[in-house]
């Protein structure tokens, strides 16, 4: 029999700590042991599939070591960083990935306000409503890319019919270097403005009513109320919402891959997308390691610059 | 603490984790097939093979399984297929993790010297000696989809080792729409593009020409060797491995000015990301006048479901011709198709298996069956057999293409060669770059990569 841990103390002011253990439990599995045992499967799970090949992913950008040539991993200190940082194609790919960044996350946002703004003023339709913008974020980026791609596409594409049938000529959205990257972020626009919206949205709900009712005693004007009141109560949750974003934005690599393969030449090729270049064409996977650090280390300082600034709007 | 424990502990297990791929290097050659096919199993067995997905991967399983499994009824044939886009990776992410699912790769020609080098594929060398009747092939496509280091063009080593032998001979044939230019083909590179400039004149809607242009697998690199082989340029030097001033000389930027300059205005409005099934596709629809495919992948122009040409194949026949290459310069014409390899990685009685299959699969009976099966065969008698050349409208133009083709490089550094032009060649048709600035960038960067060998750091960039 285990001892029974009293419910109750003499001593005043303390409170009984713990339910006494269930008829049966082993005297050594404590609380604590109870808690690593849940908790461990979970933490090896992690380990095993985040922290070891990310640690291993670390160890291999000091290499030159290729998955398929095999061979000894030999140390080249930070060469393959010294080369990324200071090669020209690196640098073509990062202006265009911010390129698209600020276009797609800056459409999206703007759009993605604007329409749950508008959602957020009516009373009737509105769970409908928003149920129908959220089904482009639902599919998979794989297959809006294919659909896009047949739609986009000059000779037989609905949108270049739809432009015929209104007196306007061909446009080659995939082929020519402008209308590449802006059907890119077209694409993504139409596929994650939603994102944006359902934030904005929760955003706009939650701001109280009784704000908006003195406004209207004190007769503010539609601008007034909208600059005073809810763009301050939105904008900080719509900057986590721009965070994800970018986020994402900066590691696309699926649409680029359907849509234009990088093209034409290497004018949508993306910092992600090279990284598959660099890592499955040759398979340089000392580079390619050296690179994946590299853009998760621009993205975690990036963030955190981020978040202070969203820090002290928020004491402000 | 406790927490930089961990972390350590983890750090060193990386480590160590990695440190076991060091006994590697001294492995990495292909190992040895045996010369005599080893005792086969009579349990029941699945040979697997690995390509693209299109028609002739289907046609592989169905004629493989039919005839094979006479011989070898407990084997099973299964053609696995991908995307033509994710075929290099599908084989060699499998290559780089030492384990395959399937037994018999079937490699591009130009992805052996990397399998090679690896140590990915067996050395079929003394199994060919004692299996293989290599007379009765043209000497260069057997060296094509098997020699390593690469033939010479037109020629064979019979020094050299052997990793693969033959499965489907491939090259361009030249589409053209009698009912608008003629039943009678144009003869030089000169005709060609004339022939297309008056037939798109004097039929609105339909573009002179259509040909391969996306910067995707090997496509736009095919069409620019294409012409460039015609206007009598090279690739490369391979004995000194010299790609710059070689491929960017005089014959080299004319090939790259007739491509951008005299070609593709007469190609239709967006089509730069073009590939096989989209030149097929505008074929079909009668929307070009002449058409540049190879000839694995052209059997579906002649199927009236898929074609707006006609309502039976006859019809759709009065309406296509197929041809070889018109010359220039030169006669050459791109080689494609691809050879049988088996995995190093795969069991010992599926290797034996497919040694086996191999055998029987360059038999001259079963060429000739494959033949008639719609493949494109390989030995010689195969090809000049009416079982082939009755086949399909194309199979002459594949046979009168044998004596003429060239394949690019097959070294290990391939896919980024590949790469390199595909991207500069599809920016050049399509505005981004200027013939020449993509022509002297593809010999620079390819010139780059074959010299990068001994650099510390940054290789692949």
């Amino acid at each position: 029999m285990s001892d029974h841990v009293p419910l109750t103390t003499d001593r005043p002011g303390q409170v009984a700590s713990a339910a006494p253990p269930a008829p049966g439990r082993s005297r050594r599995l404590g609380d604590r042991g109870l808690a690593v045992a849940f908790i461990s499967p979970a933490l090896l799970l992690l380990l095993a599939m985040s922290v070891f090949p990310l640690l291993w992913a670390l160890y291999l950008s000091f290499t030159d070591y290729s998955a398929t040539r095999g061979g000894p991993a030999n140390f080249v200190g930070f060469g393959n960083y010294t080369a990324i940082l200071t090669s020209a194609q690196v640098h073509t790919r990062a202006l265009t990935t911010l390129i698209y960044v600020v276009g797609a996350v800056g459409l999206q946002t703007v759009l993605g306000f604007g329409i749950a703004y508008l959602i957020s003023r009516r009373t009737h339709g509105r769970g409908v409503l928003t149920t129908l913008f959220l089904v482009p974020m639902m599919l998979s980026p794989v297959v809006v890319g294919l659909f896009w791609r047949f739609m986009l596409d000059a000779q037989f594409g609905v949108v270049n019919s739809m432009l015929g049938s209104v007196g306007l000529g061909q446009v080659e959205w995939l082929t020519r270097q402008r209308t590449a990257l802006l059907s890119l972020v077209v694409v993504d626009t139409w596929q994650w403005t939603p994102f944006i919206m359902l934030i904005a949205l929760a955003g706009l709900t939650a701001v109280p009513k009784y704000l908006y009712e003195a406004a209207s005693i004190d007769r503010a004007s539609e601008w007034f109320r909208f600059r005073t009141i809810t763009l301050p109560l939105v904008w900080p949750l719509l900057l986590i919402a721009v965070m994800f974003r970018a986020i994402e934005a900066f590691r696309l690599f699926d649409l680029v891959y359907i849509l234009t393969n990088g093209g034409p030449g290497v004018s949508t090729e993306t910092l992600s997308f090279h990284i598959y270049k660099v890592a499955f064409l040759g398979f340089n996977t000392g580079t390619a390691s050296a690179y994946g650090i590299l853009m998760v280390l621009v993205v975690i300082v990036l963030t955190q610059f981020y978040l202070r600034y969203l820090n002290k709007l928020k004491e402000g | 603490m406790r927490l930089a424990t961990a972390a350590m502990l983890l750090v060193a297990t990386t480590m160590t984790a990695c440190g076991g791929d060091k006994d590697d290097g001294a492995k990495a050659s292909a190992p040895k097939a045996p010369a005599t096919i080893p005792e086969l199993t009579k349990d029941p067995l699945t040979l697997s093979f690995i390509w693209f997905d299109w028609p002739p991967a289907k046609a592989l399983e169905t004629f493989a399984n039919a005839e094979y499994k006479k011989e070898r009824p407990n084997a099973t044939i299964k053609v696995n297929t991908v995307p033509n886009a994710n075929w290099h990776d599908a084989m060699f992410t499998q290559f780089a993790a030492r384990k395959t699912d399937f037994d018999i790769a079937i490699l591009d020609s130009q992805h052996i010297g990397e399998a090679v080098t690896n140590g990915n594929i067996l050395d079929l060398t003394d199994f060919v000696k004692k299996n293989i009747d290599v007379e009765a092939y043209n000497p260069y496509l057997l060296a094509a989809y098997g020699q390593y280091p690469q033939a010479e063009t037109g020629k064979r080593d019979e020094n050299a080792s052997l990793y693969g032998l033959p499965l489907l001979g491939d090259t361009w044939t030249m589409i053209y729409r009698k009912d608008l230019i003629g039943d009678k083909p144009p003869q030089t590179w000169d005709q060609m593009i004339s022939a297309a400039e008056k037939c798109q004149s004097e039929n609105p809607g339909v573009s002179g020409l259509a040909f391969h242009q996306a910067n995707g697998s090997d496509a736009a690199a095919v069409t620019y060797n294409t012409v460039n082989g015609v206007y009598g340029g090279n690739l490369w030097d391979s004995k000194t491995r010299k790609i710059d001033g070689v491929l960017n000389d005089a014959a080299g930027q004319e090939a790259m000015d007739v491509l951008v300059n005299k070609m593709k205005p007469l190609t239709a409005k967006g089509s730069g990301n073009w590939f096989i099934d989209e030149v097929n596709a505008a074929v079909a629809q009668g929307k070009a006048c002449i058409a540049f495919n190879w000839i694995a992948a052209s059997g579906g122009l002649l199927d009236p479901k898929q074609s707006t040409l006609g309502t039976t194949r006859e019809q759709i026949l009065d309406k296509l011709g197929f041809a070889t290459l018109p010359s220039q310069k030169t006669n050459l014409v791109p080689l494609g198709g691809m050879g049988m390899h088996v995995s190093a990685y795969s069991s010992t009685a599926n290797q034996a298996e497919a040694l086996n299959f191999m055998e029987w699969f360059e038999r001259a009976d079963v060429q000739k069956k494959w033949a008639a099966a719609g493949g494109v065969p390989s030995r010689t008698d195969a090809l000049e057999s009416p079982e082939f050349l009755n086949a399909g409208p194309f199979n002459q133009v594949y046979t009168d293409s044998v004596p003429r083709m060239r394949d690019m490089w097959n070294v290990p550094e391939y896919a980024r060669l590949v790469n390199i032009e595909n991207t500069n060649v599809n920016a050049a048709l399509n505005g981004a770059k200027k013939p020449k600035d993509a022509l002297d960038d593809i010999a620079k960067e390819q010139q780059g990569v074959l010299d990068s060998s001994g650099r510390k750091g940054g290789g692949g960039l």
